[in-house]
């Protein structure tokens, strides 16, 4: 349909430059949603558990190994949550990939990017998690703990499936911040969209159109993502009527 | 009855510098239906989660059965599912039903199956007047309600003691009766249990003794018509003329 050989003006350029680098737009959208997904659902797996460990007590009656073990891994999570919510993520990608390439090891971009996502948002997901366990009052777990539950099976089977509800929404913030911050991954040779534009608008020097492209790329997958999100949070509320057992009714 | 089933020997408790429980002694027969009353901040709640391991004792023992619960979580796990405890503030699992409530801690502590968990959870279910609601979440049913599941809950564990920190203290007035009925029937089937209690009339007619705490200490330990009719102590009879004449 369109047949721009001769773009005149910003518009026509984005159709030709759409046209022209086709595969690199794809494949730019295609890394940056992989990098995405799967640095995100580590991250949150990492989150979890960070979290978790950062909300075990220890207790008098545990043995000094126990202790020390625990106190060992409570002091790894404050400060490996500290230091990642302290710098910013396009200098923690320069010390991960340069810091590993010096130390002798080969990683590609992808698999460095994916690694600085997934300690970002482990360190962002541990503070959610923490905050959002701290949020279901004490009696919940006392109600368990009463009847002989370990505090491990308690957080499984009743603090987290609560927390959860109110993790969600911030996983999904999570998710959609991540979306947009792979473009600092450029920096470590990512062929993700931010390097896509980057190069396309080189060759013509056309970065102000070579750029808008990509922005609505963003803005589309974002957008799409967000609604998606937003009817899963819906279906979580569940229903709030109940079916009496009128089967057990006689027996009153 | 005989048979001493928990004895709390010389137990202190402090938070800091305060001292909330003073060389508390209580034997604990099997059988016995123990109210406790006091006034507030007595001590009375932090007496009873010192006996559920809630809170960690600043000296003195807890014996189960004639051993020393020692603060090792698996044997105060163990120790914990056969001496249950039912809230003021119910502390029904939020994201679970009715049902699931009864059922968790049969399955995951007893493992029990999916059969046994579900026939003990009806069965006691019923025996609270609940039975009917098995769908329901917490929040969909009223505080004596709440409390009558917590107590299902509770004895679906089969507990060899049950505390209770004043039961019916957050509930409406109109509510109080049927939680305190559901406690009278269970005090007839033999169970042993401690209660915490504002209710005097309750206290009187339902428990084998009564304990009268005042400021950590336990200030009278007598049976009901000894203590509510004739206290020896001068708090105690300061205590309940208080409240009898309220
Ligand atoms: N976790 C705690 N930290 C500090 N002080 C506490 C704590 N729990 C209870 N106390 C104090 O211990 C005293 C006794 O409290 P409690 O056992 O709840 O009394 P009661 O149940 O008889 O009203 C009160 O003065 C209360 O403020
Ligand atoms: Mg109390």
């Amino acid at each position: 349909m369109f047949q721009i050989d001769n773009p005149s003006n910003s518009f026509e350029w984005m159709i030709f430059l759409v046209k022209k680098y086709s595969n690199m737009f794809i494949q730019g959208t295609w890394l940056t949603l992989y990098i995405a997904v799967i640095g995100t659902i580590l991250g949150f797996v990492l989150g979890y558990v960070i979290g978790i460990i950062q909300d075990v007590k220890i207790s008098e009656g545990d043995g000094i190994v126990k202790k020390t073990l625990i106190r060992l891994l409570k002091t790894i999570a404050a400060v490996y949550v500290e230091v990642f919510r302290d710098t910013p993520m396009i200098v923690q990608a320069m010390i991960i990939y340069y810091g590993i390439r010096q130390m002798g090891v080969n990683m590609s971009p992808v698999f460095a990017g994916i690694f600085v996502t997934l300690l970002n948002t482990g360190a962002y997901m541990a503070e959610t998690v923490r905050a959002g366990i701290g949020s279901i009052e004490i009696g919940q777990r006392e109600g368990a703990w009463a009847m002989g539950m370990s505090p491990m099976k308690t957080m499984f089977y009743v603090v987290l499936p609560q927390a959860f509800k109110n993790i969600v929404p911030e996983m999904a913030n999570t998710f959609l911040t991540n979306l947009k911050m792979t473009s600092v991954l450029n920096v470590i040779a990512v062929q993700e969209l931010f390097m896509a534009a980057k190069t396309v608008g080189g060759n013509y020097y056309k970065y102000f159109e070579a750029y808008l492209v990509i922005a609505v790329i963003y803005f589309v997958l974002c957008f799409a993502f967000n609604k998606v999100f937003n009817l899963i949070e819906k279906k979580m509320s569940g229903k709030s009527d109940y079916v009496l057992a009128v089967e057990y009714m006689d027996n009153q | 009855m005989g048979e001493s089933i928990i004895s709390i020997n010389n137990l202190s408790k402090s938070f800091g510098d305060h001292e909330v429980l003073r060389k508390i002694d209580i034997e604990v027969k099997k059988g016995e239906v123990i109210c406790i009353v006091g006034s507030s901040g007595s001590g009375k709640s932090t007496l009873l989660r010192c006996i559920n391991k809630l809170e960690r004792q600043t000296s003195g023992q807890i014996m189960f059965n004639g051993r020393e619960i020692r603060d090792v979580q698996k044997e105060i796990n163990h120790y914990r599912s056969k001496v249950g405890m039912v809230f003021q503030s119910f502390n029904l699992f939020n994201n679970m039903t009715v049902l699931e409530n009864c059922m968790l801690c049969t399955r995951r502590v007893l493992h029990l199956s999916k059969n046994e968990a579900f026939d003990r959870a009806i069965t006691h279910l019923k025996e609270v007047g609940m039975a009917p609601f098995i769908n329901a979440r917490p929040s969909q049913l009223s505080g004596g309600q709440k409390q009558r599941v917590a107590i299902a809950r509770s004895l679906c564990m089969n507990p060899d003691v049950l505390l209770f920190d004043e039961p019916t203290s957050a509930l409406d007035p109109e509510m109080v009766g049927e939680v305190l009925n559901v406690m009278k029937n269970l005090a007839t089937t033999g169970l042993t249990m401690i209660i915490v209690t504002h209710e005097m009339a309750f206290a009187r007619d339902v428990s084998t003794r009564t304990i009268f705490m005042d400021r950590g200490y336990v200030a009278e330990d007598a049976a009901p018509s000894e203590l509510f009719t004739n206290p020896k102590n001068p708090r105690t009879r300061e205590f309940l003329s208080r409240y009898l004449a309220g």
